[in-house]
């Protein structure tokens, strides 16, 4: 059986990123990945404004993923495509995944294992769209592979529901792609996307967005030939009286990213009813020891940059764990006008700089983040605007401070 | 006034634009690129143009590609019109020229993703 | 008596309603307002279980919508032209395809015609996969016996076409204490009555056996002879059987017209298809909610189909862990007379089901589901269990029910029509009772044939139809081993349910082929877990494209016509 240091689920962003880091370490490290290439999701998002952050430099996402797969190739860690982790086995020192590949079945040990599985999308079931069931009802993340990685149009009238990004991303490459984006409709009172993609993707094309809106039942037997629109209550409620039909050729979902976490169940690590990834420390180390969750898998980011940070920080740390080594946590919890905090709690080890990144519950035209140890303010930072639909990153730096005295490190947001 | 989004990056600031006497007034940058995306906003409206064109892989039959330098958002459809007719005949990398100054917009046409018989994970 | 009911008739319709008794029927005519109250005045004339059928000829005043025969192919081809079997078979549900198997054990030339591009795609994939012990069926009835004689039939059947089959029992569980002493005292009754033996169980050791329950269950029945299967699963094995014994399937072909001769009784000498005429010796309908249509095509319409539809919730997989057997709750002695009421199902294939309900319908093939009906099939069982959460659905269906108005299976030769044998009216316990319901169409199917001559039996016929592998089911070894003969079983496409790219090129290179994702789905589950396809269909397309010597956007979902993509991307808009 081939042992690893750590061994790395997923060579998407997160898991590249952990590669990286995990190799600077000096630890031996195995990426497992399902698909033929290396990339993940980024294979097929060829729009820009991936890497501002990372490379200061404004990419596609498929360049962002070439250079991520480049810095690991160079990095010495060995990349394992086209292989599929059937089943996890925990022991005491660590893990025994069964593989199953184009080779045969074969199992691997990892003294550290990190997943970077990603995340889905939600269906048109999950949100209680009825009706019939045609072709045409697809999620955005498939519309895009479809039109980017096959060249082949998924709808040529399309009605979009949800703003999410990917939405607004597709809306814009459907149409510059010879289709015909009818409109956005999003339940939510707000726009789900990032400000500047509404702007670059819908206004652009004059592409309406209507909100408090969303599709109760399809239409059609062979393909989708239309779809009833209803308006929604602030509970997303729909309104009697207020259905309206509407021809269309497709369906488009962006309603939502669900992080991919079976594995982790499995292994017992507890999940974050919010969040829907494991509970976490600020190295990605779940509540099962000596397994680390980063990127989409932890939580839904908004930015790749963000996805490669998260799986750095798991990289290094999984790169240095050693079996038994179980560190005392300190939780952190989110309050007022705040959807969650990550991560759910950090050593109690003072560090000069943790990252943490939140997301508030409704948007705050001003508000004051306050941050507090124990009974002790120690943080306060002033917000312009705050969207649910934008992560926030906030660093903390608790050099010097008494982490082991105190109950818990709260995050809450005041509206002003 | 003219309401705008930045859109240099993620942050998305809400911008306000003014024309007074010959001069572009903006209001709600956090930052310098801010206030020049507003005013190239106002008078001549820049884009990155994202899209595929067609390979003669069967691995890859869609070679992702964006314009080099922004170009001129009226000028798109004429630009994609170009790109259309392309097909990709040769192995090329990330970042390779396809197209040195596509339909004329003064911007080259870049691959952005690999396109060689290492990356197209051949099978043995 | 009569009056009386004449006086509801009267009442419900504002006196718009003839009925008239004539050779075995009870024929109503007449108009009303809406499909409901046809439905209601039908089940008012008739009584269950009768052998004197209701034949209901009220015409509602609103418009028809479908065509009688509902969706026909579009093809057109004299591929079948002039053919003679011995038998045609109408029908390629669970049903048909049972009578094609049982008949294949005969040297007979057999052709089951299937107006789908799939067999399976109607009831016999809309359903729960329960493999009924019979609790609520009432002695008497044909449903009760064919039931109870199919039922056991199933542990030998699933190991003959290689598919799982699961006894995992069904609670029928009481939440009032009272209940205690007539429920002790049924037991007698039910031991009986049912297929399986029964047992009662106390409140703890229920709670121990599947402590997903709530607390409100406070003891309950054991039925032993319910069991899980898949229903798609097990109809595509017995067609597959079937053709591997010398039967032929023809899909996308569709019964449209007869001709008769009378000799005394009436004859059919032809049936005419949208792939040419076909002049069987006898013709068998198993044709679920198109078996009345089929009836009138032979001259011989003696009873009435009312479609009736029921809608059910898929759960996701990680909720499995908290049910071990079906289990639903007592809804009352005299249950719901058309249905009990739906429960909790865990499926074979490690989902569980939710549901169903029931719903009079007048469109035979309108599978849409509501949000409305889904919302109080979750009501329903809201209470029964701890653990049920509507977040965790990840799809949910509607099949659609082939009642008759007497609610009994009809098993019979023609009355009025010589060659032509009836399955109809086969609804819940369908399923159960089809290896049963089989038996008995091959046993007349035979008489009737017997008359032509000695019909000898198929020294070829082999019971045993091998499955293809299912990779993840497997022992290590043997999954490695299979992997190193064909390295497309070591690539898993669809992660959700764990299936290689050599288990999808399975699915289309079987005897009964399919090229599309519906069909792969039922035949090997990509697209069916929580992704829905979002990940793997991009994947599987190229691949039928490729077996099937097609265009990628020439690949369809399901039906004809239900084409994925529109072709590769064009020109975009002139003006930005």
């Amino acid at each position: 059986m081939k042992k690893y240091d750590v061994v790395i689920i997923g060579a998407g962003p997160a898991g590249l990123a952990a590669a990286v880091s995990a190799r600077e370490e000096d630890a031996s490290v195995l990426v497992i990945e399902r698909e033929a290439r290396p990339g993940g999701i980024l294979k097929q998002c060829i729009h820009d404004g991936f890497g501002l952050i990372r490379y200061r430099e404004k990419l596609s996402g498929c360049e962002y993923a070439s250079r991520e797969i480049l810095k690991t190739r160079e990095s010495g860690a060995e990349i394992q495509t086209l292989s599929f982790v059937s089943r996890i086995t925990k022991l005491e020192k660590g893990f025994v995944l069964l593989l199953s590949s184009r080779h045969g079945m074969s199992n691997i040990f990892a003294r550290s294992l990190i997943l970077a599985t990603g995340c889905r999308e939600r269906t048109a079931r999950q949100v209680a769209v009825h009706g019939t069931r045609p072709a045409g009802v697809l999620t955005a993340g498939t519309a895009q592979y479809y039109l980017n990685v096959l060249g082949q149009l998924p709808g040529k009238r399309c009605v979009i529901l949800g703003s999410g990004d990917i939405g607004l991303i597709m809306a814009r490459r459907l149409t510059l792609e010879g289709a015909e984006v009818l409109g956005v409709y999003e339940a939510k009172s707000e726009p789900g996307g990032l400000s500047r993609n509404l702007y670059q993707c819908l206004e652009d094309f004059d592409i309406p967005l209507h909100l408090s809106t969303t599709v109760l039942e399809v239409h059609g037997k062979e393909r989708v030939q239309g779809v009833t629109l209803v308006k929604v209550d602030e509970n997303l409620t729909p309104l009697p009286g207020t259905e309206e039909d509407l021809s269309c050729d497709a369906l488009i979902l962006s309603v939502g990213l669900i992080p991919e976490n079976e594995l982790a169940q499995n292994l017992g690590a507890v999940i974050d009813p919010v969040t829907k990834g494991p509970v976490a420390d600020e190295d990605g180390m779940t509540s099962v020891p000596g397994l680390f969750s980063c990127g989409n898998a932890y939580h839904v980011s908004d930015l790749a940059d963000y996805v490669s940070e998260s799986g750095e920080r798991a990289g290094r740390a999984a790169a240095v764990w050693t079996p038994g080594n179980i560190p005392s946590t300190l939780p952190v919890t989110a309050e007022k006008n705040l959807l969650y905090v990550v991560p759910q709690g950090i050593r109690r080890q003072p560090q000069e700089k943790i990252v943490f990144y939140f997301r508030c519950s409704r948007t705050l035209q001003g508000a004051i983040l306050r941050v507090r140890l124990g009974e002790n303010e120690i943080l306060q930072k002033h917000y312009d605007i705050l969207r649910p639909a934008e992560i926030e990153k906030v660093i903390l730096n608790l050099s010097g401070k008494d982490l082991c005295s105190c109950e818990r490190l709260t995050f809450s947001l005041e509206e002003l | 006034m003219k309401k705008l989004t930045c859109i240099i990056c993620p942050r998305g600031c809400r911008l306000e634009a003014q024309e007074i006497d010959g001069d572009i007034l903006v209001k709600g940058h956090a930052c310098p690129k801010g206030e020049a995306f507003a005013k190239s906003e106002l008078t001549h409206p820049m884009r990155c143009l994202t899209t595929s064109v067609k390979t003669c892989f069967p691995e890859l039959p869609w070679l992702p590609v964006r314009t080099g330098k922004d170009i001129a958002k009226e000028d798109i459809p004429r630009i994609l019109r170009e790109i259309r007719r392309y097909r990709l005949e040769k192995e090329v990398h990330c970042g390779d020229i396809l197209i040195e100054n596509v339909a004329g917009s003064g911007s080259p046409l870049i691959a952005t993703l690999e396109c060689c018989a290492d990356s197209l994970a051949r099978k043995e | 008596m009569k009056r009386s009911l004449q006086y509801k008739l009267d009442k419900l319709c504002s006196g718009r309603i003839h009925r008239e008794k004539h050779h075995g029927i009870i024929h109503l005519t007449g108009h009303c307002s809406e499909w409901q109250q046809a439905v209601e005045a039908g089940l008012l004339a008739a009584k269950k279980g009768s052998r004197t059928h209701v034949v209901n000829d009220i015409v509602p005043d609103s418009q028809v919508m479908e065509h009688p025969l509902g969706s026909l192919p579009d093809l057109r081809d004299n591929s079948l032209d002039g053919r003679h079997p011995d038998v045609l078979i109408i029908g390629g549900g669970v049903i048909g395809c049972a009578i094609a198997r049982e008949l294949t054990k005969s040297k007979l030339d057999i052709l089951l015609i299937e107006k789908e591009y799939d067999v399976a795609v109607h009831a016999s994939s809309r359903n729960d996969g329960v493999i009924h012990p019979g609790i609520d069926l009432l002695p008497g009835l044909l449903k009760k016996k064919y039931n109870n004689r199919g039922n056991p039939l199933y542990d030998q059947l699933a190991r003959e076409l290689d598919i799982p089959f699961e006894r995992v029992g069904q609670h029928l569980v009481f939440q009032k204490r009272s209940m205690k002493l007539p429920a002790i005292a049924s037991l007698l009754y039910f031991n009986l009555s049912v297929a399986g033996k029964v047992r009662f169980i106390e409140k703890n050791k229920l709670h121990r056996l599947e402590p997903g329950l709530s607390d409100r269950a406070a003891f309950a029945l054991f039925f032993e002879g319910a069991g899980i299967i898949c229903p798609f699963n097990l109809t595509i094995a017995l067609a597959e059987n079937a053709i591997q014994n010398g039967a032929e399937i023809s899909l996308n072909t569709a019964a449209l017209s007869m001709d008769l001769t009378r000799r005394g009784k009436k004859y059919i000498t032809a049936v005419h298809t949208n792939r040419g005429t076909i002049y069987p010796r006898l013709v068998i309908s198993a044709a679920g909610v198109f078996a009345e249509e089929i009836a009138r095509m032979a001259g011989d319409r003696f009873f009435s189909i009312h479609p009736r539809k029921g809608s059910s919730v898929i759960l996701d997989k990680k909720v499995k862990a908290n049910i071990h057997s079906v289990y639903s709750f007592l809804q009352g002695w005299n249950a719901n007379r058309h249905s009990k009421g739906g429960g909790i199902i865990p499926t074979i294939h490690g989902n569980v089901l939710v549901g169903p309900d029931a719903v009079e319908v007048r469109e035979k093939e309108d599978f849409s589901t509501h949000r409305d009906n889904l919302q109080a099939v979750f009501e329903k069982q809201k209470n029964i269990s701890n653990w049920l959460n509507p977040a965790d659905t990840i799809a949910y269906f509607s099949g659609i029910r082939a009642a008759t108005y007497e609610e009994d299976f009809i098993l019979e030769k023609g009355r009025q029509t010589e060659n032509i044998l009836h399955a109809a009216g086969i609804q819940s316990p369908g399923l159960t009772a089809a290896p049963a319901i089989a038996l008995k169409m091959e046993k007349m199917a035979l008489t009737y044939l017997s008359r032509f001559g000695n019909v000898p039996s198929n020294p070829s016929f082999n019971p045993y139809r091998k499955a293809p592998p299912h990779l993840a089911s497997l022992p290590e070894k043997e999954r490695d081993r299979l992997i190193r003969q064909n390295p497309d079983y070591g690539q898993i496409l669809c992660r959700c349910e764990e299936i290689s790219k050599g288990e999808i090129l399975d699915a289309m290179r079987r005897p009964l082929p399919c090229f599309t994702l519906d069909g792969i789905k039922r035949r090997v589950r990509p697209t069916s877990g929580r992704c829905q396809g979002g990940f793997c269909a991009p994947l599987i397309l190229p691949l039928i494209a490729e077996e099937a010597k097609i265009l990628p956007e020439n690949v369809c979902k399901g039906v004809p016509g239900s084409r994925i993509l529109f072709g590769e991307k064009g020109e975009g808009r002139e003006e930005i």
